[in-house]
């Protein structure tokens, strides 16, 4: 059914990581049986199966549906034999019940036995029986000794017709069993079902150019290079190139953008994402499992597998558990058979291993961690191994990168000053008209900044020339030549700058600012002071992280004074003046000094620092999940989701420690009950049933968790009066160097 | 003798409360068949489903109330308390039913929980014993009129009489199941807000009767153990 199976040392309904076998075992390859973690998960997929296969009711259900009804019989019986049995009413004197009649109740109570112990027992005991061929033993097999042994020891006392009977004890140990163990895979099922729901975005077949005509084939068997026709409202299976086509695409699953991006031939696009309104021809990159849905999915996947400190913890706990579960519960059958009798004996030592069955133990950690693992992925947050949760739950400081991180690394116009001001709507029309021939982030920015209406926009420049690192050369129709660009273009141009300008000049250059003139006829005309612009988002995010207690630094390669105008405008400390080498230096230090060091960056040009931290976070990975050296993938570019995934591993690890506690609590308190003689089976058998279903519940309040509202985020741009940041002078601009489609411009700034 | 008679009537005209309810599973049950006098076999199997999950249930509440009752000491009038409890919770699903004290809110878990699945694979099913079942796992459906029988024949005083009575509650809520998984909609909606009214007139009156019991088992027990009394 899935394109990305579970990993094989997983379990193949719920896919928590299996225990590793006690000792030496067959290593399990793919083609074998499908191995399950536990006998709930076999019990669920064999129960999922028939399902599949045939309408109606499964066989598995009928057996448990009669097992249910005939325990509650054999209860009632055991009920009616109490009656006397408990109080020592004199059975002679017939009071409560008449020899006979109980012993006709205790021959059926044994018929009713029977049935329910060859239709739970046996299933339990193959599933056993399995596990232990695979090396691997588990309670169950404590547990079903203890089952033969009630049922054993009560039939011989009905033979005899003397002596007590517990068939409602190995009733009821077996359905409480069956169900709990089914319920527990259910709610293991549950943590998986949005992964589940993602895995089912992609589609099962794909319809596949050839040469003779279109060919439907299963998704699975695209190859790289094959041609894929995907028509509008399909989701596209695999990543690829458009070969001919125009599309707006939904791309929200993979970067979080709401608006569907328009693309055109020769644009590359996302397996997972949906082509809203067009048909596509596109050639695809590679399988499905190689897409980027495909490799998020697989990503989760293994993140799960992943022991953190705690899951390491519970096995190191459960690894000696078994052993002294067997130990314990011997020891508690030779002393209670030795003082009370063999009977008490066998009921004392089940008690022991149903309150001791450790699945809330080896639950605890793995549940918690995959439903916050899940939750994430949900609200494009992916981390790539659970561990991760674990450190950036321990978060005391978080570092962010500037360029790309708190900033766009869009430019803006800060400044327009101009030599007549009289005449500024006019030379600010006239830059609009030739840098809108321009596709340039400073051409666009001007163009954004002036504001030109559509209309207005007729574009009067017969010719224009793109100089590469210089700018741009227009000439209008009267003849006159426009130039837009840096000063060394103006210098080159024989522009002269104005005197009214020079002050205007200096002071942007003094503020670091990237500077673009326009001028003719011998004169620059009007100056542009751009600056990289402040996410919208940023300003809440900081103070979001700040409310969490978490100590916050901007680190920079920027010069000193533009830090400190940074720090200012940010209210942050900032580390000005840095090398790469330099912010893998102020991360390791902060390192040394207390474990828990977030860098937030884009995980390009910041990525040994992200590594040197003890969580990286990767910004706006996208589609480009291969940011190995960030531990946390952000999709989108929304600065806000790092709180909420602190948030979120905060709670997770808060849900991981009371899962743990009470899981230990509960055992040590159960087994003391059980061995001094206090708890009886029946009653050992709820316990067990009620602290998983704690443990599982708790667990699935971590899906609960909300995202933030959708309005918050994607407002950029849209306002004037936002933060500003400055480049230092001489510094190139980082867009434009980026940006290699559009290398005109390359360098602006004068030196 | 009366109260037995009481119970069978208040779990009949309580049905009008449990088609509403519970009438859905009998229907599909219904719809499924090919012929009436199928239909009518397999709303047989359905109902004594439900109707021997009623009666365990009852023996179990009965046995629990009389081990409670065996475990405090004669001073304190067990029974009598259940009674009183019993005929409270009466009372209110009396009222809830006749719509004088409004409507209970739904209470939600996020919990998995087994029941519903089970319950759907067993009413899409045609054999016997899945019906059986679906019956069985119908009286395990949380309802008030259910807990509150249950309370009463917890009160009943021996496991067989707590038996019985539900039994008879189960019995009692039979007719009408079966003819509404039998002829659909039998019942109109003007006639069912009526039946609903009776009903809850007469589930408020089973409880009055317990509650007036119970007050006079509290008080013949005071009598018999108080020495100022005596």
């Amino acid at each position: 059914m899935s394109s990305a199976r579970p990993p094989d040392d997983a379990c193949a309904y719920c896919g928590l990581p299996l225990a590793q076998p006690w000792w030496w075992s067959k290593p399990h390859s793919p083609g074998d049986e499908p191995q399950y973690c536990c006998s709930g998960c076999l019990w669920a997929a064999q129960v999922a199966h028939d399902r599949q296969a045939a309408t109606g009711c499964s066989s598995m259900l009928g057996r448990l549906g009669l097992a249910i009804f005939l325990t509650l019989n054999v209860l009632v019986f055991s009920m009616a034999l109490w009656t006397p049995d408990v109080y020592e009413i004199d059975l002679a004197a017939g009071s409560a019940l008449d020899r006979p009649l109980a012993d006709v109740f205790r021959y059926l109570s044994l018929l009713l036995t029977l049935p329910v112990v060859w239709m739970l027992g046996l299933p339990l005991a193959e599933c056993t029986w399995q596990q232990l061929r695979r090396g691997r033993a588990t309670t169950d097999l404590l547990l079903l000794s203890g089952v033969a042994a009630a049922t054993a020891y009560s039939a011989v006392s009905v033979f005899r017709g003397q002596g007590h009977v517990y068939f409602e004890v190995a009733c009821v140990v077996l359905v409480a069993v069956t169900l709990g163990r089914w319920l527990e895979s259910t709610g293991k099922a549950e943590a998986n079902r949005e992964l589940d729901a993602l895995e089912k975005l992609i589609p099962t077949t794909v319809v596949v150019v050839r040469a003779g005509g279109d060919q439907v084939l299963p998704a699975a068997s695209v190859v790289s290079g094959d041609v894929l026709r995907v028509i509008a409202g399909e989701r596209l299976p695999v990543d690829g190139r458009i070969l001919s086509g125009m599309a707006a695409i939904d791309e929200q699953l993979v970067t979080g953008e709401s608006q569907g991006v328009v693309k055109q031939a020769g644009d590359s696009v996302f397996g997972g994402t949906t082509n809203l309104d067009g048909q596509l021809v596109v050639r695809a990159a590679g399988p499905v499992q190689a897409g980027t849905l495909g490799r998020m999915l697989s990503a989760v996947r293994q993140a799960r597998l992943a022991k953190g400190y705690y899951e390491q913890l519970a096995d190191r706990v459960a690894a000696i558990f078994l052993p002294l579960v067997m130990v314990v519960a011997l020891a508690t059958f030779a002393w209670q058979s030795h003082g009370e009798g063999l009977e008490q004996g066998i009921l004392g030592a089940m008690a022991v291993v149903l309150v001791a069955c450790p699945c809330a133990l080896g639950l605890a950690t793995p549940l918690a961690t995959w439903c916050a693992l899940t939750t994430a992925s949900q609200h494009q947050v992916l981390f790539r191994h659970g561990v991760a949760l674990e450190h950036l739950a321990r978060a005391h400081s978080v570092f962010f990168d500037k360029t790309g991180t708190l900033t766009t690394g869009e430019p803006k116009v800060i400044e327009f000053a101009c030599s007549d001001p009289s005449q500024s709507a006019d030379i600010l029309q006239i830059a609009a008209r030739l840098a809108a021939s321009s596709g340039h982030p400073l051409c666009r920015a001007i163009d954004d900044f002036a504001a030109v209406p559509d209309v207005e926009r007729c574009t009067d420049f017969c010719q224009v020339r793109t100089l590469p690192g210089l700018g741009v050369r227009g000439v209008e129709r009267d003849g006159r030549t426009v130039t837009l660009g840096n000063l060394r273009l103006m210098e080159s141009d024989g522009l002269v700058c104005p005197t009214a300008l020079e002050s205007a000049r200096t002071r942007l250059i003094a503020r670091g600012m990237t500077l673009c003139a326009i001028g003719w006829d011998g004169q620059i005309r009007g100056l542009f002071g751009f600056s990289e612009q402040i996410r919208a988002e940023a300003p809440s995010a900081i103070e979001k992280l700040t409310s969490l207690g978490l100590k916050l630094a901007v680190l920079t390669g920027d010069h000193q004074p533009r830090a400190a105008a940074l720090a200012d405008q940010l209210r942050l400390p900032v580390h000005g003046a840095l090398l790469p080498d330099e912010k893998v230096a102020v991360v390791q230090q902060s390192r040394r000094q207390r474990r828990g060091v977030v860098m937030v960056g884009d995980g390009l040009n910041d990525a040994p620092a992200l590594a040197a931290a003890d969580v990286g976070v990767a910004l706006g990975c996208g589609a480009d999940l291969s940011r190995e050296s960030a531990d946390v993938c952000l999709l989108s570019n929304d600065l806000g989701r790092v709180a909420w995934a602190i948030v979120l591993a905060r709670r997770t690890v808060r849900v991981v420690r009371q899962n743990l506690f009470w899981a230990l609590v509960y055992n040590t308190l159960g087994i003391g009950l059980a061995v001094s003689g206090w708890l009886n089976p029946i009653w050992a058998s709820a316990a067990m049933v009620a602290s998983s279903l704690l443990v599982i519940g708790n667990s699935l309040r971590l899906k609960q968790i909300p995202g933030r509202a959708p309005d918050e985020r994607g407002q950029n741009g849209s306002s004037k009066s936002e933060l500003f940041v400055c480049e230092p002078p001489g510094a190139p601009v980082a867009t434009a160097s980026e940006d290699a489609s559009q290398p005109e411009l390359a360098e602006v700034v004068p030196r | 003798m009366i109260e037995l008679a009481m119970v069978f009537v208040g779990g009949m005209l309580g049905s009008a409360h449990c088609v509403g309810m519970c009438g859905g599973f009998a229907l599909s049950i219904g719809t499924s068949s090919p012929g009436w006098s199928a239909n009518l076999l397999r709303q047989g199997f359905y109902t004594c489903g439900r109707v021997a999950t009623y009666t365990l249930g009852g023996m179990l509440t009965g046995y629990a109330g009389w081990r409670l009752n065996r475990a405090f000491p004669a001073a304190i009038p067990t029974q009598a308390l259940l009674a009183v409890v019993a005929g409270t919770l009466l009372i209110v699903q009396g009222l809830l039913a006749t719509g004088l004290l409004g409507r209970l809110p739904r209470a939600g878990g996020t919990v998995p929980c087994l029941l519903p699945p089970l319950l759907r694979s067993y009413l899409t099913s045609r054999r016997p014993r899945d019906l059986f079942l679906a019956g069985v796992f119908t009286g395990f459906l949380p309802c008030g009129l259910v807990y509150a029988f249950l309370a009463l024949a917890s009160a009943s005083g021996t496991m067989w009489q707590g038996g019985l009575r539900m039994a008879l509650f189960g019995l009692g809520t039979a007719p009408l199941m079966v003819l509404t998984g039998w002829g659909g909609s039998l019942l109109r909606m003007s006639l069912r807000r009526h039946a609903f009214r009776i009903a809850g007139a007469c589930i408020a009156l089973t409880g009055a009767l317990s509650i007036a019991r119970g007050v006079q088992a509290f008080i013949s027990t005071q009598d018999a153990i108080c020495p100022f009394c005596r």
